[in-house]
């Protein structure tokens, strides 16, 4: 070819509906995130449990999330699981499901190796004073487990967000979906799509920053020692 | 000489009513068997220090006592009540109310661990309140006053609000001794709470321990401070390998006959 | 719905699972082929990151930051259809989606090789120089392999995220086990069957990989010990908390 003739005009024209496509893609995100939280919660602590039957059951369902794609996720529960059960999903929710299931999986791992990465003495410690087990979790094991949490459940984040893209495929309109149907109209693949991959990087620069930042405060001196 | 007169008429009145009674304790982790039908018991006021090699068991014994790691067979009575280890598969109500008791025992012993165990992301202060408020009920203000003066009786008045990262292994293990003090136990179990100090450390912890004692604090110390057991014991219990070998007055374990304890306390004091 | 049929209608299946195992055959041929070319970059990359020159330096930066911030979606459809327009080169389906995994894969890869790198001791190297190697022969020599022990987890881990996001390929026609099981459930009308059978290839396969690694890891780490080795750092950091 002579020379392709770059129309980056087009992204600069497409940018508020590709603004919506962000906020989309945050929204989904975030969800995701929520449910990932609790669904890891819930994974992590019956790992914990004193009965085996939970614990094998939470191992499980862990072991399997993780080995299944995102992808494949996503269409089991938006076509597959509704189709089954009668369920009606919108897209939305279906890919907010299935991030916060993956993701879940995810921070059950990272709730796990908190709360393991704190010393046994402090447990032993404060169920010697007389606190109860639950009382010993909030009060001095789950304090200092945060410090480590916190930096790991913001890679977990940013793992949801690349993998929130692929909801564009069951028709959420994010900023993939954006740039598809503006690319297609005007032949502007590559404009649009380095546009977006741009945007993500730059997302998830500034995130890493601000968790870099977050984690200077968490470790101000305090938990130490 | 004579503290240990004084205080064998002493046991002879309490004898009947021994504080804490270890009996047929067996504790196993997976495989391996740590602690085979230990008996003992102590009587109020007594000062007790158990010694032997390492693995002996001594800190899982120390850990039965207060049921942080409950013995698997056997049973502790303390203060008349018998503590039994419970655990069902499948009835969690059962499990939680037997859960829900064990603070009870446990905020009677206080417990100084030999990693100090003070809780970082807590001022020296907050750590010996934490019992106050949290087990006993207590308001923050009342709390807060007892336990001030609990810190300044082990020496760290001025340090009262400090975070531990800013205190040196003794004023940590200070901070650990007061906040065990502070809810007033009728026991205090010591797991070498001197092996991880430095040395010049090591003298000034072991004082706090012989006011404890001159105090009529009942006492079961797990050691290797030879000097210390020997001088401030009522009573000697040489361990080894899951069992109490031998137990007596620190005369009586100095002349011992018994072939391990000899072994163990000439490698020991030379 | 349906209620003639059974729960789970295995006939549909059955008939499809010659194509479904092809899919599979080629999901997972691209995920080797493209970690396999994402070790090469990676390896490059990281030497790159760790040398003593700032604008090596800079560009590997720029290089980890760029694939690991970039979701594999947008990747291939950059890839796939971008390319054809700006540079005129058109890249067929599979290799475009094997490019696209080893891309973004060498990105996190060459973080997982700098720390592996960087893990071994300092003594090691001044060991190797006391005897008379040079610089690149230390690293050759001396660094790398124990490197290379070090890096075989998260490596492991990178590989069956590089199995799951094969997935992916399907978007652009790539026809891996996800696009041959979206076709069948569309053609039979069986969504919930095919899709279950498709995740459990998946499941199968990670479980099988992952397996694998532990073993692999089990016997580096044995020789290791028996070589008189006097500490053995088993773990490495992972620079990547989840797949894409």
């Amino acid at each position: 070819m002579d020379g392709y003739i770059y129309n980056w005009n087009v992204v600069w024209q497409s940018l508020p509906e590709l603004r919506q496509g962000l906020i989309i893609t945050l929204q989904i995100s975030i969800v995701g995130m929520a449910l990932a939280i609790a669904f890891g919660l819930i994974f992590a602590t019956g790992r914990l449990s004193q009965y085996g039957y939970i614990r094998k059951i939470s191992v499980g369902v862990v072991d399997v999330s993780r080995s299944i794609p995102l992808f494949v996720l996503l269409f089991w529960i938006y076509y597959g699981l509704s189709l089954k059960f009668s369920i009606n999903l919108t897209a939305f929710q279906a890919g907010a499901i299935a991030l916060g299931i993956t993701g879940g999986a995810y921070m059950a791992e990272v709730f796990r190796g908190g709360i393991n990465a704190i010393d046994l003495g402090q447990r032993e410690a404060a169920l010697a004073i007389g606190l109860t087990q639950s009382k010993a979790f909030f009060l001095v094991i789950f304090p200092q487990a945060i410090r480590i949490i916190v930096p790991q459940a913001v890679n977990v984040y940013v793992g949801l967000l690349k993998g929130a893209t692929i909801v564009s495929v069951i028709g959420v309109a994010d900023m993939i979906y954006v740039a598809q149907y503006v690319s297609l109209n005007s032949f502007t693949p590559f404009e649009m799509y380095s546009a977006v991959g741009i945007a993500f990087i730059a997302l998830t620069v500034s995130i890493a920053g601000l968790a870099f930042l977050l984690e200077k405060r968490l470790n101000q001196g305090r938990a130490r020692g | 000489m004579a503290r240990s007169l004084i205080l064998k008429e002493l046991m002879k009145q309490t004898m009947a009513e021994a504080l804490l009674q270890i009996k047929n304790v067996t504790k196993q982790f997976g495989d391996h068997v740590v602690l085979k039908d230990v008996n003992l018991e102590i009587a109020k006021g007594e000062v007790v220090c158990i010694i032997g090699p390492s693995g002996s068991g001594k800190s899982t014994l120390l850990r039965c006592i207060n049921f942080i790691a409950p013995p698997d067979q056997g049973e502790i009575v303390f203060e008349g009540k018998t503590w039994k280890k419970f655990h069902s598969a499948f009835n969690v109500f059962a499990n939680r109310k037997y859960e829900a008791q064990l603070p009870q025992l446990r905020s009677e012993i206080g417990m100084v661990f030999q990693h100090f165990n003070v809780f970082p992301h807590m001022t020296a202060v907050e750590n010996v309140m934490l019992g106050l408020t949290k087990v006993r009920g207590k308001d923050r203000g009342s709390s807060r006053k007892i336990a001030e003066q609990a810190l300044n009786q082990v020496g760290l008045g001025d340090k009262i609000d400090q975070y531990p990262e800013k205190l040196s292994g003794g004023q940590k293990q200070r901070v650990a001794i007061a906040r065990a003090l502070a809810l007033n136990p009728k026991v205090m179990l010591f797991d070498e709470v001197t092996s991880a100090l430095d040395p010049e450390l090591v003298s000034g912890i072991l004082d706090e321990m012989r006011r404890l004692a001159r105090e009529g604090m009942t006492m079961v110390v797990v050691t290797h401070e030879m000097n210390f057991a020997f001088q401030v014991a009522n009573r000697i219990v040489f361990m080894d390998q899951g069992k109490i070998v031998t137990t007596g007055t620190p005369d009586e374990i100095r002349n011992t006959t018994d072939p391990r304890a000899r072994a163990f306390l000439s490698s020991i004091l030379g | 719905m349906d209620n003639s049929q059974p729960f789970f209608d295995f006939g549909p299946i059955w008939d499809s699972r010659w194509l479904l195992l092809e899919g599979f055959g080629i999901a997972m041929f691209s995920a080797v082929a493209g970690i396999f070319f994402a070790i090469v970059l990676g390896l490059i990359v990281a030497l790159m990151r760790l040398s003593r020159f700032k604008v090596l330096r800079g560009i590997a930066f720029v290089y980890t930051q760029l694939f690991r911030g970039v979701p594999l979606y947008v990747l291939i459809l950059w890839i796939y259809f971008g390319l054809v327009y700006a540079v005129g080169i058109d890249i067929p389906r599979i290799p475009s989606g094997i490019i696209a995994l080893a891309l973004l894969n060498s990105g996190y890869l060459s973080e997982t090789f700098r720390s592996g790198i960087l893990a071994i001791d300092k003594g090691q190297r001044e060991a190797g120089e006391a005897l008379g190697l040079r610089k690149w022969e230390v690293t050759r020599y001396i660094v790398l392999p124990q490197a290379g022990r070090i890096v075989v987890p998260p490596t492991g881990n990178q590989f069956v995220d590089a199995i799951k996001d094969s997935a992916i390929l399907s978007i652009i026609g790539v026809p891996e086990l996800m696009k041959i099981a979206q076709e069948q459930a569309n053609l039979f009308y069986r969504p919930f069957e095919f899709y279950t059978v498709a995740g459990l290839m998946y499941l199968v396969a990670v479980m099988l990989v992952s397996r694998g690694i532990f073993i692999l890891e089990g016997r580096l780490a044995r020789y290791s010990r028996s070589k008189g080795n006097d500490e053995s750092s088993e773990t490495a950091p992972s620079a990547s908390g989840v797949s894409n």
